[in-house]
């Protein structure tokens, strides 16, 4: 399935711009594979070496914090909106 | 040169917020047309050191997003912060997780509580540039 994935300013250097792209797949973990065939570099921004979601991404799908679902391995569905929020953080 | 622009009354509560969470870090976020802060949203800080740091509740910060995304013409003006015991200037922590270039990051200071200090600056690619603060006295509407 295809689901809307909607892309923070730091990362819209990977998507000429776009404030949204499609992705393609059965989970979020899946969904950003197919982003990084078109738009390279998108996932490499959002999880790390190891395969984990970055700790200063937040990822929702739909209202959601997929940290509280199955995080990337959350299952998706037509009509999701996959967005992708860095963190607001910093310290002294 | 670019300035940053705040309602005199924003300023206040940002500052009230800041006090209100002494010792611990504030965060929140101004949200309006461009140039134009028309809203403050507090979000709660969620680090495990609050003190040190800070990381908004994610949840919140998703909350705010739909918000401003409902105004047509709204946009993410300024993520804010607190230091509690050191100046109002972005500390190492705050320029490697400058994730919004999009937004002016704005510090207050309480390192002297009884003399908060408030700046404004952009933080991009790992550059510093302070924006001049100017306090109107309205919410231009």
């Amino acid at each position: 399935m295809t689901i809307e994935v909607r892309v923070p300013t730091i990362l819209r250097k990977h998507t000429q711009g776009a404030k949204a792209v499609s992705g393609a797949g059965s989970t979020v973990r899946e969904v950003l594979s197919d982003l990084e065939s078109r738009h390279p570099g998108i996932t490499g921004a959002v999880v790390t070496e190891n395969g984990d979601l970055h700790r200063f991404i937040n990822m929702y799908l739909n209202d959601e914090d997929i940290r509280f679902l199955g995080s990337l391995e959350t299952p998706v569905s037509d009509g999701d909106i996959l967005s992708i929020l860095p963190a607001v953080a910093g310290g002294r | 040169m670019e300035e940053f622009t705040i309602p005199r009354s924003m300023a206040t509560e940002l500052i009230e917020h800041a006090q209100a969470e002494y010792p611990k870090e504030c965060c929140g976020i101004l949200a309006g047309p461009p140039g134009d802060p028309q809203k403050l949203f507090r979000l709660t800080n969620t680090d495990p050191d609050p003190v040190m740091r800070y990381n908004a509740d994610p949840r919140e910060l998703k909350r705010v997003y739909d918000a401003v995304y409902e105004h047509d013409d709204w946009e993410i003006l300024s993520i804010y912060h607190s230091h509690t015991h050191s100046p109002a200037f972005p500390s190492p922590t705050d320029v490697e997780r400058a994730f919004h270039p999009d937004a002016v990051y704005v510090l207050v200071s309480l390192a002297d509580r009884a003399s908060p200090a408030l700046r404004a600056f952009r933080i991009l690619d790992g550059r510093i540039e302070e924006l001049p603060v100017v306090q109107s006295e309205e919410v231009k509407g």
